[in-house]
């Protein structure tokens, strides 16, 4: 295992990609990888907060369309994530917090697919209804497991009790942020229903 | 003015914090890509609206999401002043030094700077009430969408030269 780890670490093509002065190499991938992120986790994010009622505005079945996209951003990710991981392979496997971050992945990945598989069922429910509890449960997994996605990526490069500690802060500004935007939404929501009245 | 500068921009001393607190610097990090996810989950959704992805939401439904794109935009800013006045952490240069020679950095900003104008350009040119009739599949008008392409655009190149900088320091 560990002689296959190193030949991929050393191929030609991880070795151009990691030592290319050009912005164009590693730079670039990494880009590519962060465009993905933004758009799988965001546009599914965005279907998410229909689901769970927080923008009950927006009518549920034309979210569908936003699924290429969704899976557009998931493939770059793939593609730009194996190329990232071949850069390290060796140090990368040996890394708890890189297993971390895949196996949430693949969490989320499960949830949304079921997330859209219950809120777009067949026969289409009307575009005012509410999220299923179903829908309701897979979305709020989802959101978890990015967010538990994109902290594990953040945090592969450092010592694990800076990692822990990171995590704990993040908890805690991540508990301020959302109470803070429930009580935004919970105001613009009123003002929404009482402008319809 | 340099000198102003110089000293303005490390007081207080991010980067004693930084190194004080390890924490900061990797929960700075963390808070910058929520902050990207909203940006591109509430500015880009709009956008991509405006350009005939998923139409048949109705456009003022979609600006419900603006505020969550704001939100994303202003943490990005909090923790991006943190990483710039606080870059000494990292690496032995003054915050002044940072801006005045990093490229990236710099075309970051730029980039920043023109999605705020074509922001402006939106709003002068009385589109935000234009598309805000657009009910489900209507088409935006030809300016919405290039203000819409210009918007996607401008965001996608401040998160790329964003990921740039560490090449110039």
């Amino acid at each position: 295992m560990q002689e296959f780890l190193e030949s991929i670490e050393n191929s030609a093509f991880s070795s151009y990609i990691r030592e290319s002065p050009s912005v164009l190499g590693y730079s670039t991938v990494l880009a590519l990888h962060t465009f993905g992120m933004a758009f799988l986790v965001g546009l599914s994010g965005v279907i998410a907060l229909r689901v769970l009622g927080i923008i009950p505005e927006l009518p549920l079945n034309p979210l569908k369309k936003l699924m290429p996209m969704i899976i557009a951003g998931f493939w770059l990710n793939a593609v730009t994530g194996v190329v990232l991981t071949s850069l390290a392979a060796v140090s990368l496997f040996r890394n708890w917090d890189f297993w971390v971050k895949l196996a949430a992945i693949v969490v989320a990945i499960v949830a949304l697919t079921k997330m859209r598989r219950t809120a777009f069922a067949d026969p289409p429910a009307p575009d005012d209804a509410p999220g299923s509890p179903e829908a309701r449960r897979w979305a709020k997994v989802m959101l978890f497991f990015w967010g538990l996605a994109v902290l594990g990526g953040r945090l592969t490069a450092y010592a694990t009790y800076i990692r822990i500690q990171s995590a704990a802060a993040v908890v805690v500004a991540v508990v301020v942020l959302l109470l803070v935007a429930r009580a935004l939404v919970r105001r613009t929501n009123r003002r929404s229903v009482e402008a319809r009245v | 003015m340099e000198q102003f500068l110089r000293t303005w921009l490390e007081w207080p001393s991010v980067a004693a914090f930084i190194m004080k607190y390890t924490w900061s610097w990797p929960l700075g990090e963390t808070l910058h890509f929520f902050g990207i996810i909203l940006l591109i989950g509430g500015v880009g959704m709009f956008d991509l609206r405006l350009l005939g992805v998923a139409k048949g939401l109705p456009v003022k439904a979609v600006t419900r999401l603006l505020p969550w794109g704001v939100t994303g935009f202003f943490l990005c800013v909090v923790t991006g002043l943190m990483f710039v006045t606080g870059v000494r952490a990292n690496v032995p240069m003054s915050p002044y030094d940072v801006i005045k020679s990093n490229v990236w950095l710099q075309l970051k900003l730029v980039f920043i700077g023109l999605a705020g104008l074509n922001l402006g350009l939106f709003y002068v040119t009385g589109m935000n009430r234009a598309v805000d009739a657009l009910g489900p599949g209507a088409d935006a008008p030809a300016l919405a969408k290039v203000i819409a392409f210009a918007s996607l655009f401008f965001w996608l190149g401040v998160i790329y030269f964003g990921r740039l900088i560490p090449e110039g320091l």
